[in-house]
């Protein structure tokens, strides 16, 4: 359970950093908290000739929030985002990092990181999509700015090229009217979840629009808009929320859920886990976004 | 309690040094493991976990699964628990790094090993040093969890034989005991570290490049609170006049001469020094590194204190706190060496009495080769004698006996008092 040797490079500039990757032509790989890389390396599931350590990189350590978008750059951990209060302005973020993984791999794994890796069950793609971030990939031609939905090609694949870098992703700042709802089922905390939702409701004129992206469930994050199902569910009034959504939800959850079944659930139960924990976010959600949207009127 | 000048805390990461080697190049780290800097050189693909067993030789730190799963690994990387085998060694380059040996003393132990060991928090032990770790990391950065909030918090580590209920109400106990927040790790003491297998990692102090000055990187040399494990107290008279002595004891180059024991390697300035020595007992063999700190040196007031410390690969650990006091006679100088020596580790099953022997005995030749000294004017000459049972005792100090001559100019009046 040794990496094999490879080369280690750690600049402090982004433009070389850029240049010794684009130097490995395709056989280096670009490590920064290297949570998810490091388990690959071990297994010896991977075998870079070249780890490029971005951690000097001092541009990439950027937190910050810029109007209407939190900026989190390339090395920024998951554990000083939970912590930095900047982070408030994405609530959907501070509901998700709790459930990755533990405090010991949020304080060196970061945010970025996660999502390069892509994971197919990870909480922070499918927060990415949901929110409908931007990211921004770095190469020898310099920055290209990618949706987070066009981003995730397939498990662990990505729409970054072999000589680019992840530097930043740009989160949209919350609302007024805006709720958020986030949950997953693992076997264990800490581990990848068998199925997880994140939830997004906005208020429009009192019309509820929502969108909810699954995870664990494909072989990307799979988002979907379920304003018209929230909408039906929400007017016809009085208690069973949740109980009228799932219904409206059944025919969607089928449709997403299209991972094979293994060891730990079958395509079914998924199926099962997804439907409860999106008829349980989405009212929380709701009723988040019309609490937040009362709190501003009175 | 606590000599000498606070050691300061290093206001934040710092970022590491560029770099670029090849597969299997030696890299160049430097970090502050426990309070000490060192500087290992390793190949990039060599984990913190092995960095910290192989070449510091701290073994306090577990392997288990080697992936990330199991948290036996679990240390302290800037004040943040982080799994030890899922960061190369080479990316902690100006870290900070606490393992459980910084956590606390032998016999001085933190709360929380003092809350696991009433709980029966452990069986094996094997999950401990994780566990430890891993709720220190907890109980500091999040110190109004709650108890129903704990088993999600420490489900970062894995216990296979004494079960979770024990560790959770010892971390609940200790939680409950510090409102105010757990005390910080208490053995993060500047001390020598030097791996298996000749391994080795020099004490140095820390990145120049950084701006670090050698000051704040010294920290303090924590002497246990209990009663020493022997207490000297030895009176020499010296045919010279005191001057002529504290020609000797003003010049801590040659006074290191006049004790037995190994060699004074580093000065880190403003009264640290760093030494090391090798003792052979029969079949026991020790190798010491370790750091002294002259807290006074007074010619006025006739009066030389000095802390000390050491530790051997194996583990053993030895602490002094010594005076010498010197007073004009009738017919020369009295000189007095008090010492208080603490041991612990595997050198302490010597016991008192052998190492009372040694103590006294090593403090007798000193006082001869100071005499030596003052009388010459330069070290002591003479054959080196190999290292002896009496500088194991005083290893820590010094490494810096060497010499053992016979004072003709002497008349001694031996009084030892063991405890």
């Amino acid at each position: 359970m040794k990496a094999a040797p490879f080369a280690y490079v750690r600049p402090s500039r982004l433009s070389d950093a850029i240049a010794e990757l684009a130097e490995t032509r395709g056989g280096g790989k670009v490590i920064a908290g290297g949570q998810s890389l490091t388990p690959v390396l071990a297994m010896r599931l991977a075998r870079p000739d070249t780890l490029i350590d971005i951690n000097s990189v001092a541009e990439l350590g950027a937190l910050t929030s810029s109007g209407p978008a939190l900026r989190i750059g390339a090395t920024v951990t998951q554990r000083r985002v939970e912590r930095d209060p900047l982070s408030r302005g994405v609530p959907l973020l501070r509901l998700a990092l709790p459930w990755v993984g533990h405090r010991e791999l949020r304080s060196r794994g970061t945010v970025c990181g996660s999502l390069a890796h892509a994971d197919p069950a990870a909480e922070l793609p499918a927060v990415a999509c949901c929110l409908d971030a931007e990211l921004t990939l770095t190469g020898p031609n310099g920055h290209r700015r990618v949706s987070a939905r066009e981003f995730f090609h397939g498990a662990m694949t990505t729409a970054l090229n072999p000589d680019e870098i992840l530097t930043s992703v740009r989160l949209p700042v919350a609302a007024v009217g805006e709720g958020f709802g986030f949950a997953e089922i693992a076997r264990r905390h800490g581990d990848f979840a068998l199925a997880g939702v994140a939830v997004r409701v906005r208020l429009r004129a009192g019309r509820p629009e929502a969108t909810m992206t699954a995870f664990g469930v494909s072989d990307r994050p799979v988002t979907r808009d379920l304003s018209e199902q929230l909408a039906a569910a929400v007017t016809d009034g009085g208690d069973g929320i949740a109980d009228r959504l799932k219904e409206r939800l059944a025919a969607v959850v089928e449709e997403v859920v299209d991972t094979d079944g293994d060891v730990h659930a079958s395509r079914d139960y998924r199926r099962r886990l997804l439907l409860a924990l999106a008829g349980r976010e989405l009212p929380k959600a709701y009723e988040r976004a019309r609490d937040g949207a009362e709190e501003v009127t009175t | 309690m606590t000599v000498g000048e606070a050691g300061s805390r290093e206001a934040g990461p710092r970022t590491p040094r560029p770099v670029k080697a090849g597969a299997d190049d030696p890299v160049e780290v430097r970090m502050t493991v426990n309070g000490t800097p060192t500087v290992l050189s390793l190949p990039a693909r060599v984990t913190l976990a092995d960095g910290l067993r192989d070449h510091l030789g701290l073994t306090g730190t577990h392997v288990g699964c080697e992936h990330g799963v199991c948290g036996m690994c679990t240390v302290l990387v800037d004040g943040e628990a982080a799994r030890a085998c899922l960061l190369f060694a080479v990316q902690l380059d100006g870290a900070d790094i606490v393992t459980v040996e910084g956590l606390g003393r032998p016999d001085s132990l933190h709360p929380l090993q003092e809350s696991f060991g009433r709980h029966h928090a452990l069986q094996c032990g094997f999950c401990t040093p994780g566990f430890l770790m891993s709720s220190y990391d907890l109980l500091v950065n999040k110190p109004d969890v709650t108890e129903e909030e704990l088993p999600e918090e420490l489900s970062g580590v894995i216990c296979r034989c004494t079960g979770y209920r024990n560790i959770l109400t010892a971390v609940d106990e200790t939680r409950r005991a510090h409102p105010e927040g757990i005390p910080e790790p208490g053995n993060r003491v500047r001390t020598a570290l030097a791996g298996r297998a000749g391994q080795g990692a020099e004490a140095s102090d820390g990145p120049d490049e950084a701006g670090d000055t050698v000051s704040s990187s010294v920290q303090d040399i924590v002497l246990p609170s209990g009663a020493p494990t022997i207490a000297v107290r030895i009176t020499t008279e010296i045919d010279l006049p005191e001057d002529r002595v504290w020609g000797v004891l003003d010049d801590i180059y040659l006074l290191a001469r006049c004790l037995p024991g190994a060699e004074l390697t580093d000065d880190h300035g403003n009264g640290h020094y760093a030494g090391r020595a090798r003792v052979s007992v029969g079949p026991v063999k020790l190798a010491f590194n370790g750091v002294a700190h002259v807290l006074e040196q007074d010619r006025e007031a006739g009066r030389l204190r000095a802390v000390a410390q050491g530790q051997d690969t194996g583990g053993a650990q030895t602490q002094a706190d010594i005076t010498l006091t010197t007073e004009a006679t009738a017919t020369g100088t009295a000189m007095h060496a008090d010492a208080r020596v603490y041991l612990t580790g595997r050198i302490a099953q010597f016991g008192r009495a052998l190492a009372g022997d040694v103590s006294r005995r090593m403090f007798e030749q000193f006082a001869d080769a100071v005499t030596e000294a003052a009388t010459s004017g330069q070290a002591p000459s003479g054959p080196v004698k190999a290292p002896s049972a009496l500088s194991l005792v005083f290893a820590p100090l010094l490494g810096r006996l060497k010499r053992l001559l016979r004072g003709a100019a002497t008349r001694r009046r031996p009084r030892c008092d063991e405890r």
